[in-house]
C-alpha cells in the first residue's frame, strides 16, 4: 500500500498489552491497518495472533494500550458496538448454526441492520415485509458472490468443512463490514478449497474496497496474496514488512526455526 | 395457420408477433436469487429492442457477425434475437471454447461484437481485440471479477443499453422497421461444426431453415402449445437453435433457464418439464440413479419397486413392439403407477414429460425399456446441422433399434425432404430447407454435394418399415466384405455390448472374407450367477466360457442383434474367448478400447477356425500372471454357429 495511506490508517492499535494472570499474551504490540490493505498476521503457535484479533474486535479487553478505528477509541466498547462500527470477523473453526440453512445463517449476519421489532415482524407490517425482501436480496448477492446458490436451503451441518468456512465468511460479509478480520480462514482446507478462498478474499477487497486482516498458517497463501505481513512471536511484534522482506528477516527465520538469533 | 396471410418470416418477426398477440403470457423464466423470475413476451421484446438499439449505437450493421459466449440464460437468447433483428448473423460458441477456438471463429466469421457472459469469457476475448481490428465491442453481463477492467470497447450490460434509454418513438419505429425488412432467406446463424476433420466450418443457417426444422419437430411429435421446456443444450448446437430458440418462438413454449449449469436436474424437477432432451449418457445416469437409490432401500421396498416396474414393462411393452398386453396387467397398472411408477417419475422430474428426446448416439434398449416402464417413451432424433432434421420417432411407438421415421413433411418455409440410399449405404437428401453451404468455403460445400443431392456421410439401413432408419456409422468407418457388402463393426459391437452377458466383443470381417464373425469376451460375473441359478456347474472362466449352455445363450444374444442387420452383415460364427481381454496384456487400451490388430493377430487361430467352419479348435496363448510369472493357457475352444433358422425363429 502507498505511504499516504499508511499515514492515515483506518485502524490503529497502540502498545497493546494483554495479560491473563501471570501470562503475558501480548506485549506492547502496535499495528496500523491502512485503507484497502490486505494484511497477514503470522507467527508460531501461541504467538498471540488470535489474541490480537480478539482485542481488535472487542472480544478481549487489553490490559494496556488503545485501539482506534477511524479515529474513534473502540478499545473499551462492547462487542456489538464494535461490530456496528463496521468491524466484522470470522472465527477459528466455525461458529455457525448447524441446523439452520445456509441462507438463514447468512441472514443472521444482517441482524444488526434489521429494524423491525418482534411485533412488527410477527404481524408482517408492510415495512417489515419490504425490509425482509431487502435483506434477502443482500443475502442472495452474497450467495452468488461466494458461489453458494445451489446450497441455499441446505442445513449448514450437512456441509463439508470447506463449505462451512465459506458460509462463515458469507455471514461476516452480510454485516457489510468496513473492515474484515479473518481468523485462520483456511485451516483444515485442501489445496483446491484454499485456492478458491484466496480468490474470494482478493475479490472481496477488489469489489468492496475494504481492508482485510488475515491470520494464517499457510505461508504459500500468505506470501501470494498479502500486501504486508506482520509477524508475532511470544506476544511481541518482530517484523512488519512486505512478504519478500519478511522472508529474508533473520528474526522471523529464527522464530520459525527455533534458532537463537 | 391457413387463416393468416403470411406467417412471420424471421425469428425477430415472430418475437414481435408474439409480443403483439400475447404480450402478457410468460415467455421465459430464469431462476435468480432462488426464485423463478418471469419474463412476458412484451418484456422480452423490450429487452431485445434495447439491445438492438445498443448494437445500432455501436455501429453494428446488417450482414455483420455477432458472437455469443455464455451458458444458457435469457440474456443469451435476447442477444441473439437483437443481433438478428438488425439483420446481423450470430455465432454461438460453447462456453468452454478455448482461446484458440474463439480466435479462429472471430477471424473466420469476421466478428465485430462479442457478448461474453463473465470474466472467464471476457478474458478469452480481450486479447483478440488488438489482433482483429474489426472486433470493436465486447459486452458482459456478470460483473464478478471485472471491477477493475478498463478497456476501450469493453462494456457492461447496462452501459451497453444506456444509449437506448428511454426508448422514444423514433427508436421504436426504427426497431419495427428494421425487423420488417428481414427476409426468410437472411442468414440467421453460422453453426460451426466440431472440426474433428480439419478446421471447423460455419454452416450457413437461414431463418427459413430454422423455422422449417422447428416446425417439423412440432408437427412430428404434436407438441402442445405453452409447453414447459428447460434450455440447457448449448446454443452452438443446431438442436437448441431449433428447439429452444425457434420452437420456443413459433409454438410458443415457456422456456426456462436454471440458476447454474449444475442445477439442471433440480430445475427439471421443479418445473416438471413437458419436453426433455437428454443425450444417451444423461439418460443412463438417470437410470443409474434409480438403481443406486434402490440399493440403499429396504428389501421390501426394493421388491415393491421391482414389481411395479415389471407391471410397467409388461403394460408398456407395446410401445417397443407390437406385443399385446395381458388383461391382468391392465388391472394392476393403476396400482403400480400409484405405488411405484408415479413417484419414480416425480423423483426424476419426468412427471409431466410428454415428449422425451435422445440423440447423438445409441441408447441401450434396457434404458429405453426402463423409462418406457415408467411411462416415459424415449424418442430418437437424428439430423445434421447442414441439412436439418432427418428422422425422429413419431407416433405412439419407438423402436430402440432405429433412429425413427424419416420426417417427410412440408412447412410454410420448406417443401418435403426427399431421400435415397447411395450404393455404399450413405444417406443422401434433397428438398427440405436445403443446405446453404459453409461460410466462406465454397469448395468444401461443393464436396458435400452429389449433383443436387446432399451427402450426409452417414451410413444407414432400413428398419422394420421402409422409412424407419437404422444408423450404422460414418460412411468412411464402414468395413466391407469380399462380396462388396458393407457393414459397421462399431455398430454391431455397441449393440452386442448392450447385452449384460457380453463384456467385450470384437467383430471380424474384411474384403478378403465373405462373412462376419465375432470374438466374444463373456461377462464372467453375470454368467457365473446365471450358471448358479440354472444349476450349470463350472470351474474356471475358461471352462464356463465353453459350456454349451453359455454358448447357446451367447448365440441367442447375437441372433437378436442379427435381426437388426442386413442379411450380408449377419454374424455367422463366434467363439467365446477362453480368457478375459486384459489391458495388462496389451489387448485393450487403458480406457478399455479394443486393440483390434493385436487381438486379431493373437487369436488368429480362432479366427481361421471360424472361417474354415470347424466345430472345435485348440489354442495356446502366452499369458502373464499378476505376480509377473508367465505361462501358457491351453484350451479347447468351441466354434459357435448362428443358424439362419434361429434368426427366423426369433
Amino acid at each position: 500500500m502507498t505511504e499516504a495511506q499508511r499515514h492515515s490508517p483506518m485502524l490503529e492499535a497502540r502498545d497493546i498489552t494483554l495479560k491473563f494472570g501471570g501470562v503475558t499474551a501480548l506485549a506492547n504490540v502496535s499495528i496500523d491497518i491502512g485503507h484497502q490493505e490486505l494484511v497477514a498476521l503470522i507467527g508460531p503457535n501461541g504467538a498471540g495472533k488470535s489474541s490480537l484479533l480478539n482485542v481488535l474486535s472487542g472480544f478481549y479487553r487489553s490490559s494496556e494500550g488503545d485501539v482506534r478505528f477511524e479515529g474513534q477509541d473502540i478499545g473499551r466498547w462492547p462487542v456489538h458496538r464494535v461490530a456496528q462500527a463496521g468491524l466484522a470477523r470470522t472465527f477459528q473453526g466455525t461458529h455457525l448454526l448447524p441446523h439452520m440453512s445456509v441462507l438463514d445463517n447468512i441472514l443472521v449476519g444482517r441482524y444488526m441492520h434489521m429494524k423491525s421489532s418482534l411485533t412488527t415482524a410477527f404481524f408482517y407490517y408492510p415495512f417489515a415485509h419490504r425490509e425482509e425482501l431487502a435483506h434477502r436480496a443482500v443475502a442472495e448477492e452474497i450467495l452468488g458472490f461466494l458461489e453458494l446458490e445451489h446450497l441455499r436451503h441446505h442445513p449448514v451441518g450437512t456441509l463439508g468443512y470447506g463449505m462451512r468456512k465459506r458460509v462463515d465468511l458469507g455471514r461476516a460479509l452480510a454485516m457489510e463490514p468496513r473492515m474484515l478480520l479473518l481468523d485462520e480462514p483456511m485451516a483444515g482446507m485442501n489445496v483446491e478449497e484454499k485456492e478458491d478462498l484466496a480468490r474470494f478474499i482478493l475479490d472481496i477487497r477488489e469489489s468492496r474496497q475494504i481492508p482485510v486482516v488475515l491470520v494464517e498458517h499457510d505461508m504459500g497463501v500468505v506470501m501470494d496474496i498479502a500486501d504486508r505481513v506482520i509477524v508475532l512471536n511470544f506476544g511481541r511484534k518482530i517484523a512488519d514488512a512486505s512478504p519478500a522482506d519478511v522472508q529474508q528477516d533473520e528474526q522471523v527465520i529464527a522464530a520459525y526455526l527455533g534458532v537463537h538469533a | 395457420m391457413s387463416a393468416d396471410p403470411l406467417p412471420p418470416q424471421t425469428l425477430p418477426q415472430w418475437l414481435v408477433h408474439n409480443a403483439a398477440v400475447r404480450p402478457d403470457e410468460v415467455a421465459q423464466r430464469h431462476k435468480r436469487d432462488g426464485i423463478w423470475q418471469e419474463f412476458s413476451w412484451a418484456d422480452v421484446r423490450d429487452e431485445v429492442r434495447e439491445l438492438a438499439l445498443g448494437l445500432r449505437a455501436r455501429g453494428v450493421q446488417r450482414g455483420q457477425t455477432v458472437v455469443l459466449m455464455s451458458e444458457n440464460r435469457p440474456e443469451l437468447y435476447w442477444a441473439e434475437w437483437a443481433a438478428q433483428a438488425i439483420g446481423a448473423k450470430v455465432v454461438a460458441l460453447y462456453p468452454d471454447a478455448t482461446e484458440t477456438e474463439v480466435d479462429y471463429v472471430v477471424q473466420d466469421a469476421q466478428a465485430v461484437c462479442v457478448f461474453a457472459e463473465d470474466q472467464e469469457q471476457v478474458d478469452k476475448v480481450l486479447p483478440l481485440m488488438s489482433r482483429h481490428t474489426g472486433l470493436h465491442t465486447v459486452v458482459w453481463w456478470e460483473s464478478g471479477g471485472l471491477w477493475t477492467y478498463r478497456q476501450e470497447g469493453l462494456l457492461g450490460w447496462d452501459a451497453f443499453k444506456a444509449p437506448a434509454r428511454p426508448v422514444d418513438a423514433e427508436a421504436a419505429a426504427w426497431f419495427e422497421q428494421v425487423i420488417a425488412e428481414g427476409q426468410s432467406q437472411d442468414i440467421a446463424l453460422l453453426l460451426y461444426t466440431s472440426g474433428t476433420t480439419g478446421a471447423p466450418k460455419g454452416v450457413i443457417t437461414t431463418h427459413a431453415s430454422l423455422l422449417h426444422n422447428a416446425d417439423l419437430i412440432a408437427q412430428s411429435v404434436q407438441l402442445p402449445q405453452g409447453c414447459e421446456y428447460l434450455s440447457y443444450i448449448p446454443l452452438s448446437w443446431a438442436t437448441e437453435q431449433w428447439v429452444g430458440v425457434t420452437l420456443g418462438l413459433i409454438r410458443p413454449m415457456k422456456v426456462s433457464f436454471a440458476e447454474r449449469p449444475d442445477q439442471i436436474q433440480e430445475a427439471i424437477r421443479e418445473l416438471a418439464c413437458e419436453m426433455v432432451f437428454f443425450g444417451p449418457r444423461q439418460w443412463e445416469s438417470l437410470a443409474a440413479r434409480v438403481h443406486t437409490r434402490m440399493l440403499d432401500a429396504s428389501p421390501w421396498r426394493q421388491r415393491v419397486v421391482d414389481w411395479g416396474l415389471r407391471i410397467g414393462r409388461l403394460a408398456r411393452a407395446e410401445q417397443m413392439d407390437t406385443t399385446q398386453r395381458p388383461w391382468w396387467v391392465r388391472v394392476l397398472l393403476p396400482l403400480a403407477d400409484a405405488l411405484v411408477l408415479r413417484p419414480l417419475r416425480d423423483q426424476l422430474g419426468l412427471q409431466r414429460a410428454k415428449i422425451a428426446f435422445t440423440g447423438g448416439a445409441a441408447v441401450a434398449p434396457d434404458i429405453f425399456r426402463l423409462f418406457a416402464a415408467m411411462g416415459v417413451m424415449l424418442r430418437n432424433v437424428y439430423g445434421c446441422s447442414e441439412f436439418g432434421l432427418v428422422t425422429v420417432h413419431q407416433g405412439k411407438q419407438a423402436n430402440p433399434e432405429t433412429i425413427g421415421q424419416l420426417v417427410l413433411l412440408a412447412s410454410a418455409w420448406g417443401e418435403p425432404m426427399q431421400w435415397r440410399l447411395a450404393p455404399a449405404g450413405g444417406l443422401e437428401l434433397r428438398g427440405g430447407a436445403g443446405f446453404a453451404g459453409y461460410w466462406g468455403k465454397p469448395e468444401k460445400s461443393a464436396e458435400k454435394m452429389n449433383g443436387e443431392w446432399f451427402q450426409t456421410g452417414d451410413a444407414v439401413g432400413q428398419g422394420p418399415t421402409e422409412t424407419e432408419l437404422i444408423y450404422f456409422d460414418r460412411v468412411e468407418h464402414m468395413s466391407s466384405l469380399q462380396g462388396g457388402h458393407t457393414f459397421s463393426k462399431q455398430f454391431i459391437e455397441v449393440r452386442l455390448r448392450f447385452s449384460p452377458y457380453i463384456r467385450e466383443v470384437l467383430v471380424v470381417g474384411n474384403p478378403s472374407r465373405e462373412r462376419v464373425t465375432a470374438l466374444v469376451n463373456i461377462d464372467g460375473d453375470v454368467f457365473g450367477r446365471w450358471a448358479e441359478r440354472k444349476g450349470v456347474s463350472f470351474t474356471t472362466f475358461t471352462d464356463l466360457s465353453q459350456r454349451p449352455e453359455v454358448l447357446a445363450q451367447v448365440a441367442s444374444e447375437i441372433a437378436q442383434v442379427n435381426r437388426t442387420l442386413p442379411e450380408a452383415a449377419h454374424i455367422t460364427h463366434f467363439v467365446n474367448l477362453p480368457k478375459e481381454l486384459d489391458a495388462d496384456e496389451g489387448e485393450l487400451t487403458r480406457t478399455r478400447k479394443l486393440k483390434r490388430d493385436f487381438i486379431e493377430q493373437r487369436y488368429g487361430g480362432l479366427i481361421e477356425a471360424m472361417y474354415a467352419d470347424q466345430t472345435q479348435t485348440a489354442i495356446e496363448i502366452p499369458i502373464r500372471y499378476q505376480d509377473g510369472r508367465s505361462g501358457v493357457l491351453r484350451a479347447d475352444v468351441t466354434v459357435g454357429r448362428i443358424s439362419a433358422q434361429r434368426i427366423s425363429e426369433n
